[in-house]
């Protein structure tokens, strides 16, 4: 299965390679790279000498091409390798890049891009205007069609174990569309507001600009979002979905439970949560401290279940999950968390009065039901953060003194180090590298807690990094207390679903994957399974959870969810830029005092300002934020963000290669100032302008859209330049020039254009005659080289030149904006996808052609022929007259050869296959 | 000068801004800049975008070799 001829790149060469092949009866693949066909000559102005349209020339000729009954077009996709079969023919590995667009539904209507929230440089324009990160690449493309821009996943997205899409909600704030920024972190989890306090923003973790001056404050843009939703006073209600006639019970309200409950909820299932406690979210309501996370925060999240239509039953404890099977549920989901203290096992632990576990104390805190502590010394047993929480919140209970003890040393302790520090300084003393002995009585023998009796842990982990502490005995010591919290560690309670846990175990067993458990129907998920980790992390589990008891009821496969992208590499994001400002983050806005006494929240919300500024810094590193606007807004549900690259392998008789040329970057002459002074601009940049597709209402200079008055070009910009490492004249520049001038005194007639040259080449029938009607009509042309440009301060540029027809000597001269007409260099990159060596290149980089006079086109690998600029600067005229040669030359390899057969290979694009004339018709592009 | 891709990431940032200004009346990108205290340059992008994906259009010119721009859509 294959195709008679592969023409690798879709220029003007390309084209008429796969055209003409095409007409002959061949079967034709094309492989381009971009999301368009048409090359460089769809964007240029016009052409010369005869200053016809370009675009009227290019575009019927993709048309064609795409529409051509033996021609099959295939965009965004490249190929991986070449490589001779032994029967004269190649075999093809390509590779299709996801578009996130389905072709076959889009209809180019643009609403994806006039909703997308991330703004890049527009390459189809020369960078000097902003398309969006999901666009139509400009309005002649063919296929004319949408493409999102993926460089991966944002790594703050990848790092959220809940699946919020981090970058995405980033973009919206920064766009200052909150309600949407809200809506979207509900895509993942209805914990908006308490993840936006509560979680340890493993995103902030993972944002790039952390490499520069510090993270983007992703957390609390987060709660910045849920708070300005829960303050509207009036709000639309959350749409119901229709019930879809299944009903699953969740047992346990905790971030898993709710997430899970919420999932299901949204894709039509009735759901109810059975919770045993007198409220609903689990640790989140009865554990975490109200100075991180208050009450109201969780609550205003939960509503949203009820607003669902989610039904929550509170101190409804479930010890049979066979009722719940029999009470019509279809499914069942147990994620119960850790409720279950662990123990010390020391002596007086579970004898003296003052001893409590941290999940009581934290209980009890939390409703109101506190212990007294005024005045009283604690002691808190623990390393982890729980531990912290418990120090933190007897220090706001009135504890005259707070001591932390733990196995770890400081920088050991699990609890992350700057909750350690924000403890210390709200007055917990910690005392690392202690294990506990005893506790004891006060002398006199009462039941009372007098004393905690340490020993010196030497160790705490194995050589295997298992937990097991080693103690010196001989090291003792004594802290005097009134009251001990113990928090070293969790457990599940298994003891209501011995079925799920069996032989005792301290978690529910459930399978990995799927989280299924040994009774049918029922699923386990969180911290019962896991045992102890985040908030995010358990509504991540959750998530997984509602998606596979989807799947169950939906008699599908347990498949797990389309994996995200990678995460896009750092070092690729700050490589996008050779320089970044500084941007500085924002200041926290903790204040602790030393001896608390109030639960109030700690951190300060913030403003609208702080948060549009704190979105501002955000690099867009996967370029599409996920932000969801361009599925919202595509009427025909077109996009696709789960797309993903696809390789697929093919046979073909013959390859042409048309990559075409590359243009110098002209930031490589540094004395010209390209980049660095805004007025000056590059040649393709000026037909750009010239466009009637321009990026301006008309020819502008960038610095302040004033109309040129004087106009300079600067000629064999890096070619014919020895300090470039380019000797060569790129042949077309003094023609596209003298275009462009002629184009320029037609739109600015008062305009003076200048032109510094060495020679103007003009070689070619009517170019001569081209030459002296830019001449004529009114442009300077000033024999020798350009030394330099500087800058005014009003951004006009100052030339130092040689005037070598007007009495020698170097002079200067200013100007609005400045021309570099850009030379080309050889784009050889094709001749990695054969052999080490096998395609030959000559000396400057160019596809060599074997015999230029005798086998024009044929390169040095038989059945590879190249068409077009690849090998040697050509203008349009040349490059359509060499594909006609390289065309002749792959239909003499292919007859001199057996047929192949020609099956269906690769379809394209969205593309449908119709029958044409020709050979045997298996495909053709629609 | 600020790289381009860094000035054209912030035009949803201040996109409202400039829309504010041209809801006084229209204005060139040297008059814009002058009001926002934002360097002409970079204006001169974010209107450039914006007029791009239909929030504002160009009027008349000013005789001094600007072109004037009016918001034709809000936000």
């Amino acid at each position: 299965m294959g195709y008679d001829a592969l023409v690798v790149g879709s220029g003007v060469a390309g084209m008429e390679s796969a055209l003409e092949l095409g007409d002959m009866g061949y079967k034709v693949l094309v492989v381009e790279e971009g999301p368009s066909i048409g090359g460089k000559m769809i964007l240029l102005s016009k052409v010369f000498p005869t200053l016809d349209c370009a675009s009227c020339i290019s575009t019927p000729k993709m048309g064609a091409t795409a529409h051509h009954p033996n021609v099959t077009v295939v965009t965004d996709a490249q190929l991986s390798r070449v490589a001779r079969d032994g029967d004269g023919g190649f075999h093809v590995r390509l590779l299709r890049q996801p578009r996130f667009v389905d072709l076959s539904a889009c209809t180019g209507c643009r609403q994806c891009e006039q909703a997308c929230t991330v703004s890049v440089p527009d390459q189809f324009n020369g960078d000097m205007v902003a398309r969006r990160a999901a666009y139509i690449p400009f309005p002649q493309a063919v296929p004319l069609k949408a493409v999102v821009e993926r460089a991966g996943t944002s790594p703050c997205t990848y790092a959220c174990p809940a699946g919020v899409k981090a970058h995405g909600y980033v973009s919206l704030v920064r766009s200052g569309l909150y309600e949407e920024a809200f809506n979207l972190v509900l895509e993942a989890t209805p914990l908006a507001a308490t993840l936006g306090r509560a979680c340890y923003a493993p995103c902030e973790s993972a944002c790039t600009r952390g490499s520069l001056e510090g993270p983007l404050p992703i957390r609390r843009l987060k709660r910045f979002v849920a708070d300005t939703h829960y303050a509207r006073r009036q709000r639309p209600p959350l749409e119901r979905p229709a019930w879809n006639g299944k009903r699953v019970a969740v047992v346990g309200s905790g971030p898993a439970g709710v997430t899970a409950a919420w999932q299901l909820a949204k894709r039509g299932y009735q759901v109810k949560i059975f919770e045993a406690a007198p409220v609903a979210g689990g640790a989140m309501r009865l554990s975490i401290p109200s100075y991180r996370l208050p009450s109201a925060a969780v609550e205003s999240d939960l509503a949203n279940l009820v607003e669902l239509g989610v039904e929550v039953a509170t101190g409804c404890k479930v010890d049979d999950l066979a009722q719940l099977k029999r009470d019509g549920f279809d499914a069942v989901l147990v994620s119960t968390g850790t409720t279950r203290s662990m123990k010390l096992g020391v002596p007086g632990e579970d004898t003296l009065a003052g001893v409590s576990s941290a999940l009581d104390f934290l209980r009890g805190t939390k409703l109101d039901q506190s212990p007294d502590l005024h005045g009283k010394a604690v002691v808190v047993i623990g390393g982890g953060n729980v531990a912290i929480d418990a120090a933190r919140s007897a220090r706001r209970l009135g504890a005259s003194e707070v001591h932390l003890v733990c196995l770890e040393q400081r920088a050991e302790m699990p609890a992350y180090g700057w909750e350690v520090d924000e403890a210390a300084q709200e007055g917990v003393v910690v005392h690392d590298g202690w294990g506990i002995a005893s506790f004891s009585g006060p002398a006199g023998g009462a039941r009372a807690l007098g004393s905690v009796q340490l020993k010196r842990c030497t160790s705490v982990f194995d050589p295997e990094g298992r937990f097991s502490p080693s103690y010196d005995e001989e090291v003792r010591s004594e802290l005097r207390c009134e009251a001990a919290i113990v928090a070293i560690g969790m457990t599940a309670d298994t003891s209501a679903f011995a079925a799920l846990a069996p032989g005792g175990a301290r978690r529910l067993q459930a399978d990995r994957a799927t989280l299924r458990t040994a009774l049918p129907g029922v699923f386990a998920a969180g911290d019962a399974v896991t045992g102890p980790t985040t908030i995010a992390e358990a509504a991540g589990h959750g998530a997984k959870a509602a998606h596979m008891i989807d799947r169950f009821l939906s008699g599908l496969e347990l498949t797990a969810a389309v994996e995200p992208l990678p995460a896009v590499d750092k070092a690729e994001v700050l490589g996008r830029q050779r320089h970044h400002s500084r941007r500085d983050p924002l200041p926290s806005s903790l204040s602790l005092d030393s001896s608390p006494a109030s639960f109030a929240e700690l951190e300060a919300p913030l403003s609208e300002d702080e948060a549009r500024a704190a979105a501002g810094r955000c690099l867009d590193c996967g370029v599409c934020s996920e932000c969801h606007q361009c599925l919202a807004a595509c009427p025909a549900g077109a996009i696709d963000l789960d797309m993903r690259a696809k390789e697929e392998e093919l046979d073909v008789g013959a390859v042409i290669v048309s990559t075409g040329y590359k243009l110098f970057p002209a930031d490589a002459k540094p004395q010209y100032g390209y980049g660095k002074f805004p007025n000056v601009i590059t040649a393709m940049q000026m037909d750009r302008l010239l466009a009637p597709t321009r990026p301006y209402n008309t020819v502008l200079r960038p610095s302040d859209a004033k109309v040129p008055e004087r106009i300079a070009y600067v000629m064999c910009t890096g070619s014919r330049d020895q300090t470039v490492g380019n000797p060569l004249c790129s042949k077309f520049c003094c023609m596209y020039s003298l275009k462009q001038n002629q184009l320029i005194l037609g739109a600015l007639p008062l305009a003076d254009v200048t032109v510094h040259y060495i020679d103007i080449r003009a070689a070619g029938k009517g170019y001569d005659e081209f030459f002296e009607q830019a001449k004529a009509m009114g442009t300077t042309f000033l024999k020798g080289r350009v030394a330099s440009i500087t800058e005014t301060a009003g951004h006009n540029l100052v030339l130092r030149y040689e005037d070598i027809d007007n009495g020698g000597g170097v002079k200067e001269a200013e100007y609005d904006l400045v021309v570099l007409a850009v030379g080309v260099q050889p784009n050889a990159d094709v001749a990695n996808l054969f052999g080490p060596g096998e395609l030959a290149l000559d000396a400057f980089g160019y596809v060599e052609e074997l015999d230029e006079d005798k086998e024009p086109a044929a390169t040095s690998i038989p059945g590879v022929f190249v068409a077009g600029s690849t090998s040697g600067p050509r203008d349009i005229p040349e490059s359509i007259l060499h594909a006609g040669a390289a065309v002749v030359q792959t239909a003499a390899y292919l007859e001199a050869k057996p047929r192949r057969e020609v099956g269906v290979g690769a379809p394209p694009l969205g593309g449908a296959r119709a029958s044409g004339p020709g050979r045997p018709a298996s495909e053709a592009v629609a | 000068m600020r790289e381009v891709r860094e000035v054209m990431r912030e035009e949803p940032l201040v996109r409202g801004r400039i829309l504010e200004l041209l809801a006084e009346g229209p204005r060139s990108v040297p008059e814009l800049a002058e009001r926002s205290g934002l360097p002409a340059e970079e204006v001169m992008v974010w209107l450039m975008g914006m007029r791009k994906y239909g929030f504002v259009a160009e009027t008349d010119q000013d005789g001094e070799g600007y072109y004037r721009y009016a918001a034709v859509r809000s936000p």
